[in-house]
């Protein structure tokens, strides 16, 4: 079941991925609208992650390809801005809370040249927003993990962008922070900003998206909440694996085959 | 103590230009070490090191002189050479990077050992002095060296503070530079080309050897210190730069000494001491942190005891002995008497005929523990339908531990509730 975008911002174009040659991702085609706060739903291991990632240029593709606002990602990147997962940094690093947000004007500064007085305003306000204007000077290593992801939040926001993608924000938040996150992205996509959410909660994602993305190693479905949230199509999502499918991707892995062919 | 003078009074030319080379050595390695040190890269460092002797000595072969700008050159190459080949053997292989890494340094050093031998039996008078790059030998920083390595020390500690915020962000969060669309390849030779720029000049003070040691340490001493990136990287040149010039004296006092194993031993012992002594992150501080929070329960559960005993007689204010305290909940007799004596100290607690009572203040503290004890036990009880003889142990640690806006939370969620699960008042 895939339905596509009116308005589309992100057009992923027959994308596979592999790790070390297993493909992970095979095949997803689809297109996603603008203005929408997209949820990014399926099974531990369905490569959810691996689909941003790869959507952002961090990830080698085997095949395919991605374009956002019709263009290369190259070309949009100032309009695009990414939340990675809260573990994957070391948050005893030495550093400020200020000085992480102010990472997200980074791209507009450029390189070499030194934040601004606007820049860290502009990096304040954001956090001001997201709740942690108290939190300015703040050491990331006292902050609880509500509180990073509010911080990873804020450093997305100041990059102003119109596109975000964003790896598991719920993941370990307490119910305010939930809530607080939930009412920010509702704002920016009422602002006709997209926001992609992986997320990994059935539950919630009924009642906080307006488009859903299925995955589970393939695309399952794709297209407005009412249209493809329903019994059917979670069923396929989340029971019974494919099995042929993963034997298949283990068997590439270890005979080390290219998911795809030279000539 | 007279050669100290004669070194510090600097009269001879010649010491100040050695000082001041392996202070500048010394102290860019340890700017550039920092960042290798903030990306987990300490071992890469080390490997680098190493790996620079096979350069230098095929540098000097080549050349058949020790031009220095030649010896840069030749280590340069070797050096960058065994980072790619770690990185390409950790993705491309089986292998895992500590394997990589082990491998690399064993083997370059080994070569390097091998030509440096051969080098020395070959009778070539020019080659004598090389072997200080095994060691280092801060004395022979004099006249073209100097400058040289001068000059390549000035350009690494500007790279880095000219680079300084997207090598901060590289250590912290490397995809997320990418995401944004810092170049992220460029970023990473540039650190890489700084690391083998560093471990280049730096070997002329400390030795391959030792050189992994002047990278890192310097990094890791200061991060006992401050949590800030910036701060963190000066106080690391700080060091670094100390520790250099402590060289230098070495190597003017004994010149048979090597200086790379001086240099080390005293940035270690620099290392040693922040890790005791240091307020927060060292040991000694935690300790004492520790020390204080026995205390305070202590002290606590002592009040919750009194209130305890005046529950029963109904006369909160009575006094107490310490036979009587003893009683209703054992402490140790020593312990008991130090914390008394603290709350006396502290205006909690009075003392008359050798009985102990409460202080009006004495006697809210010791309410609130006891209220936030029932408290928690009826959270326990009725939230998280734990049984009722089930709570008390958990109580006993939440009571010291819970602040006024949850203590407020807790009263609001069971409306000033008056009794906890146990049928025991609850004192507001």
């Amino acid at each position: 079941m895939k339905i596509e975008a009116k308005d589309p911002v992100v057009e992923i174009h027959d994308l596979t991925v592999s790790y070390q040659k297993k493909p992970v991702l095979w095949n997803i085609d689809m297109t996603l609208p603008k203005g929408a706060l997209i949820g990014v739903i399926g099974p531990n291991g369905a490569g959810k992650s691996t689909l941003i990632k790869s959507a952002m240029g961090l990830l080698p593709l085997a095949s395919g390809y991605v374009r956002m606002f019709d263009q290369p990602l190259n070309k949009v990147r100032d309009k695009v801005s990414y939340v990675p997962q809260r573990e994957s940094v070391d948050w005893d690093f030495p550093t400020s809370v200020l000085d992480v947000v102010l990472m997200g004007r980074y791209a507009k500064l450029g390189l070499i040249a030194r934040p601004r007085k606007a820049d860290k305003e502009m990096a304040i306000n954001c956090l001001r927003k997201v709740g942690m204007e108290a939190f300015v000077n703040r050491q990331i290593s006292q902050l609880s993990g509500g509180q990073q992801q509010r911080v990873f939040l804020a450093r997305a926001l100041a990059q102003e962008a119109d596109l975000y993608f964003m790896d598991e924000p719920f993941a370990g938040v307490d119910a305010a922070t939930e809530a607080a996150i939930l009412a920010i992205m509702q704002e920016m996509t009422a602002q006709g900003k997209t926001v992609i959410v992986v997320h990994h909660d059935l539950q919630s994602a009924a009642e906080f998206f307006d488009w859903i993305v299925l995955l589970n190693m393939r695309l399952v479905a794709s297209g407005p909440i009412d249209k493809v949230f329903n019994n059917k199509l979670l069923q396929e999502t989340y029971g019974g694996k494919l099995t042929v499918l993963a034997e298949v991707g283990e068997l590439v892995r270890r005979r080390q085959i290219p998911s795809r062919e030279k000539y | 103590m007279e050669t100290l003078k004669e070194f510090f009074s600097f009269q001879d030319p010649s010491i100040i230009a050695v000082t001041v080379g392996a202070i500048l050595l010394s102290s860019s390695s340890a700017v550039v070490g920092t960042f290798t040190f903030l990306k987990k890269k300490a071992l890469v460092g080390d490997a680098v090191a190493h790996s620079v002797l096979p350069g230098i000595c095929l540098a000097f072969i080549l050349s058949g002189t020790k031009n220095p700008i030649y010896l840069i050159i030749g280590a340069f190459v070797t050096g960058w050479l065994s980072l790619v080949i770690i990185d390409h053997i950790s993705k491309k292989s089986k292998l895992k990077e500590d394997t990589a890494i082990a491998l690399i340094l064993s083997v370059f050093f080994g070569i390097g050992i091998l030509m440096l031998t051969n080098i020395q039996h070959s009778g070539n008078a020019a080659q004598t002095g090389l072997d200080s790059f095994l060691f280092g030998k801060a004395a022979a920083l004099v006249g073209n060296d100097l400058i040289v390595f001068g000059i390549v020390a000035v350009v690494l500690i500007a790279t880095v503070i000219l680079f300084f915020k997207e090598l901060k962000l590289m250590a912290f969060d490397q995809d997320y530079a990418e995401a944004i669309g810092l170049p992220v390849k460029g970023l990473e030779l540039l650190l890489t080309s700084l690391t083998v720029l560093a471990v280049v000049t730096g070997i002329q003070a400390v030795g391959v050897v030792l050189m992994a040691a002047m990278l890192i340490t310097p990094a890791a001493a200061a991060r006992f210190w401050t949590n800030d990136t910036r701060v963190m990287t000066l106080l690391a040149a700080i060091l670094g730069g100390f520790s250099g010039l402590s060289g230098a004296f070495v190597s003017y006092a004994a010149p048979a000494m090597p200086t790379g194993p001086w240099i080390v031993m005293i940035i270690s012992a620099l290392a040693l001491t922040s890790f005791f002594v240091a307020p927060k992150r060292g040991i000694i501080s935690r300790g004492m942190e520790q020390r204080k929070l026995q205390r305070m329960i202590m002290d606590e559960n002592l009040l919750k005891e009194l209130f305890h005993l005046g529950e029963k007689d109904n006369d909160l204010y009575k006094g107490r002995s310490v036979a009587e305290i003893i009683e209703e909940r054992y402490f140790p007799e020593k312990t008991l008497r130090k914390s008394l004596n603290r709350l006396k100290r502290q205006g909690f607690l009075s003392k008359t005929n050798g009985d102990w009572h409460y202080t009006e203040a004495g006697k809210m503290k010791g309410q609130r523990v006891v209220k936030l004890h029932r408290l928690w036990e009826l959270y326990l009880s009725e939230k998280m339908k734990i049984a009722p003889d089930h709570v008390h142990e958990d109580a006993e640690t939440v009571e010291h531990i819970i602040t006024p806006e949850l203590e407020e939370r807790l009263e609001k969620m069971f409306d000033r509730r008056a009794t906890d699960p146990h049928d025991e008042q609850i004192p507001y």
